[in-house]
C-alpha cells in the first residue's frame, strides 16, 4: 500500500522484496520501500535489527540474496562502482588511525570517483575542497591531522568529504553515536542543510523525530512500520519493538513527536506490573485524545 | 602555506640525496678526496692516479651507491604501501614471508649444487620469493572478507614455514656455505654491477609510478574497507594488486642485496611524523628518505671496520631502531 503511494511520487531509490541471509541467519527479510528525492529518511530499530545491513545493501557493500535496489529506476548492481560512487556518498563510523592524514587530505578523498588515475587536482578542485571544509566549520583545522580531531569534528570532516563527492544521496550509518548532544544536532542539521536526499540510521529516536520526513522501523530484519514520525512513533511501537514504556507527546518547537521514557525495568515483578498498567493507561489516554481530535474536526 | 612547505621539503631532500650520493663516492676503503671524485665524474681524465680513482668510482662505488639508493627507495615505498593497504602500522615488506622464501631458494641452491655464484644465487632468491608471494596470494586472494587478517596471519605462518626448512637444510650443509648464506641473508650491496642494475631500477621506478597514480585510492583505504568501497574502489582487488607490486619490489631487492630489514617498517613512520602521507609529496619523500638512509648505511658498512664489511642489515636494524625509539620518546613528551 505504502509502496504504491510513494512510487507515484518522485522516488529516487526503491527497494523491492530485499532479503539477505548470512551464515544461515536471516538478516533482512522481504523489505520494500521507496525514498523520495530530497527527503530525509531515518532508519530505526533496536541493536541487531538490520539497520546497518540494510544500509550496506543500499551502498552496495553487500549483495542481497534476493530482491533488488534501484536508483533512478536502474538496478544498482548494473551501474559501475565508480558511477555509483558519483551518485551516493556514505559517511560511516570507521575512521583512519595511526596514519597522518590531514583534514584536507581526507576531504579530498571525495574527488576519487570524479578523477582519473593520472589527473592532478585542479585549482577549482582545491577551491571545492576548501569550500566544503568551510561549510562544515573546520576551516581553521584544514591542515591539522585528522586523527587529532574530536569525534564531532571527524564526522563533520567526513561530511565535508561527502560534499566534495557531490552526490545525489547521502547515506549515514549512525553518524551521531559517541557524540555529545550538541554535535549530534549539529551533524544532523548539517546533513539536512545540504538539500540532497539523506538516508540515515539513528539511535536517538527524538533526534530522528526532529530531523526526518520519513521513518522506517526495522525489527529482526523485518520492516515493521513506515511513515512520517507522527505515524510511526507511538508508545505501542516503542513497547513492541524497543521493549520500553514511553509517553509520546508533542515537541514544543515543531510539534513533532517527542518521547519520554519510563524507567525501572530491572526491578521486582510488581514494579513491572505497575509499569504495564502505566503503559496501558497511556495508550488509553492517547486513544481518547485521538477520538476527541476526530470529534473536534467533525 | 602547507603546500609551499612541502615543496621546500621535497627540494631540500632531493638536494640532500644528490649530496649524499656524491659524498658516498668519496668514502670507503680507498680514500678519495672530493675534488678527485669531481674530476673523475667529468670526462677526459689524465694521469694514472686519476684513472685508478675513476675505475674505483665508476666500476665499484657508483653502481653500489645507486643500488643502495634504489633499495632504500623501494623498501620504504613498499613498506608504506603495505602499511596503508593493511592499515597495520607494523606491516613490513619482510612480514609476508618474501625474504624467508628467498633465503630458502638460496639455501636449496647451495645445498643441491654447493655453488655460491652470484647470478644463480640471485635467480634462486627471486624464484623463492615469487613462490612465497604466490602462496600468499592463493590464500589471501580466496578470502572475500577479513582479507587483511588472513593476509597478515598467512604471511607470518609462511615465514615460519620457510625458515624451518631453511634451518633444516642449513643444519645439513657444510659450514663454509653456511657462512656465505648467513652473510647474504644479512644484506650487502657488494654484488652491485652496472650490468644488473637496470633490473631493480626498472622494477622500482615503474612500481612507484603506479603507486603514485593510485595515491588517492591508497588514502581511501585508510578510511576502512567499507568507506573505500563506497568511493568506487574494488577493495580486495586493489589490495592484491598493491601486494603484488610491493612483493615484486621486495623480491627483486632481496635477490640482489639479500635481507635488509627494518627500513620498510621504519622510514614510512619517520616521514609520517613530519608530513601527511596522503599527497604525492608524502610518497616521494618516503622514497627519497629511504634512499638517503640506505646510502649512509652502506657508507657505514664500508668504513666502520678496516678491511672488512659489516652486513647492511645489521646496521639498518641497529641504527634504525635507536633513531625510531628516540623519535617515539620525544613524541610522547610533546603535547598533541
Amino acid at each position: 500500500m505504502s509502496n504504491t503511494l510513494s512510487s507515484s511520487g518522485k522516488s529516487l531509490i526503491s527497494v523491492r522484496q530485499l532479503s539477505w541471509h548470512a551464515d544461515g541467519k536471516v538478516i533482512l527479510d522481504d523489505i520494500s520501500f521507496s525514498v523520495e528525492q530530497g527527503s530525509f529518511t531515518g532508519i530505526l530499530g533496536p541493536n541487531g535489527a538490520g539497520k546497518s545491513s540494510l544500509l550496506r545493501c543500499l551502498y552496495r557493500f553487500v549483495k542481497p540474496d534476493s530482491g533488488y535496489v534501484s536508483l533512478h529506476q536502474d538496478d544498482i548492481w548494473e551501474i559501475s562502482a565508480n558511477d555509483y560512487a558519483q551518485q551516493i556518498a556514505v559517511v560511516l563510523q570507521e575512521s583512519p588511525s595511526h596514519f597522518n592524514l590531514t583534514v584536507f587530505d581526507v576531504v579530498a578523498l571525495g574527488l576519487i570517483p570524479h578523477k582519473g588515475l593520472f589527473t592532478r587536482a585542479q585549482v577549482n578542485d582545491r577551491d571545492k575542497i576548501n569550500r566544503a571544509i568551510a561549510q562544515v566549520g573546520l576551516a581553521d583545522k584544514a591542515g591539522q591531522s585528522f586523527e587529532h580531531l574530536s569525534g564531532g569534528e571527524k564526522q563533520r570532516a567526513l561530511i565535508a568529504r561527502a560534499i566534495v563527492q557531490s552526490p545525489s544521496v547521502l547515506i549515514m550509518d549512525e553518524p551521531t553515536s559517541h557524540l555529545d548532544v550538541r554535535y549530534q544536532i549539529q551533524v544532523m542539521e548539517l546533513a539536512k542543510s545540504l538539500g540532497i536526499t539523506v538516508i540515515a540510521s539513528f539511535h536517538d529516536l527524538n533526534l530522528a523525530s526532529a530531523m526526518c520526513d520519513n521513518l522506517l522501523v526495522l525489527d529482526k530484519g523485518k520492516l515493521i512500520s513506515e511513515g512520517s514520525p507522527k505515524m510511526v512513533l507511538t508508545s505501542k511501537m516503542l513497547s513492541d519493538v524497543f521493549g520500553v514504556c514511553a509517553q509520546v507527546t508533542e515537541h514544543p518547537q515543531h510539534n513533532v513527536p517527542h518521547i519520554t521514557y519510563y524507567y525501572g525495568y530491572l526491578s521486582k515483578e510488581q514494579d513491572k506490573a505497575q509499569a504495564k498498567v502505566h503503559t496501558e493507561r497511556l495508550a488509553k489516554q492517547q486513544i481518547d485524545t485521538k477520538t476527541s481530535d476526530k470529534g473536534s474536526k467533525a | 602555506m602547507i603546500r609551499i612547505n612541502q615543496t621546500l621539503a621535497l627540494i631540500i631532500t632531493i638536494l640532500f640525496a644528490i649530496l649524499s650520493c656524491f659524498l658516498a663516492l668519496s668514502l670507503g676503503a680507498a680514500e678519495i678526496s672530493f675534488t678527485d671524485v669531481w674530476t673523475s665524474l667529468l670526462p677526459n681524465v689524465d694521469g694514472e692516479q686519476a684513472f685508478f680513482f675513476e675505475r674505483i668510482i665508476w666500476e665499484l662505488r657508483m653502481p653500489r651507491t645507486l643500488l643502495a639508493f634504489l633499495a632504500g627507495c623501494g623498501l620504504a615505498v613498499s613498506g608504506l604501501i603495505l602499511q596503508t593497504v593493511t592499515r597495520n602500522p607494523l606491516a613490513d615488506p619482510y612480514l609476508f614471508g618474501i625474504s624467508s622464501g628467498a633465503s630458502l631458494g638460496v639455501v636449496i641452491l647451495v645445498a643441491l649444487y654447493g655453488g655460491t655464484l652470484s647470478i644463480f644465487t640471485s635467480g634462486a632468491a627471486f624464484i623463492g620469493s615469487l613462490v612465497a608471494m604466490l602462496m600468499l596470494l592463493l590464500i589471501a586472494g580466496r578470502r572475500q572478507s577479513q582479507q587483511v587478517e588472513s593476509m597478515l596471519l598467512a604471511g607470518v605462518a609462511l615465514s615460519f614455514l620457510f625458515s624451518s626448512f631453511t634451518s633444516l637444510l642449513l643444519y645439513h650443509t657444510d659450514p663454509q656455505a653456511v657462512a656465505a648464506i648467513l652473510f647474504w641473508t644479512m644484506g650487502s650491496f657488494s654484488r652491485a654491477q652496472w650490468t644488473t642494475l637496470w633490473f631493480p631500477a626498472v622494477v622500482i621506478i615503474s612500481c612507484v609510478a603506479v603507486m603514485l597514480a593510485y595515491r588517492r585510492q591508497l588514502n581511501a583505504m585508510l578510511l576502512g574497507d567499507e568507506s573505500a568501497t563506497t568511493l568506487g574502489i574494488n577493495v580486495n582487488r586493489f589490495r592484491i594488486v598493491m601486494l603484488v607490486l610491493s612483493s615484486l619490489i621486495t623480491a627483486t631487492l632481496v635477490s640482489m642485496c639479500g635481507g635488509i630489514g627494518f627500513v620498510g617498517l621504519m622510514i614510512p613512520h619517520i616521514v609520517r611524523f613530519f608530513v601527511s602521507q596522503g599527497t604525492v609529496y608524502g610518497i616521494l619523500l618516503t622514497a627519497l628518505v629511504g634512499g638517503i638512509f640506505m646510502i649512509w648505511v652502506d657508507v657505514l658498512s664500508r668504513i666502520v671496520l678496516d678491511n672488512q664489511e659489516l652486513p647492511v642489515g645489521v646496521i639498518t636494524a641497529a641504527s634504525g631502531s635507536m633513531f625510531f625509539l628516540t623519535l617515539l620518546y620525544f613524541r610522547k613528551n610533546r603535547p598533541s
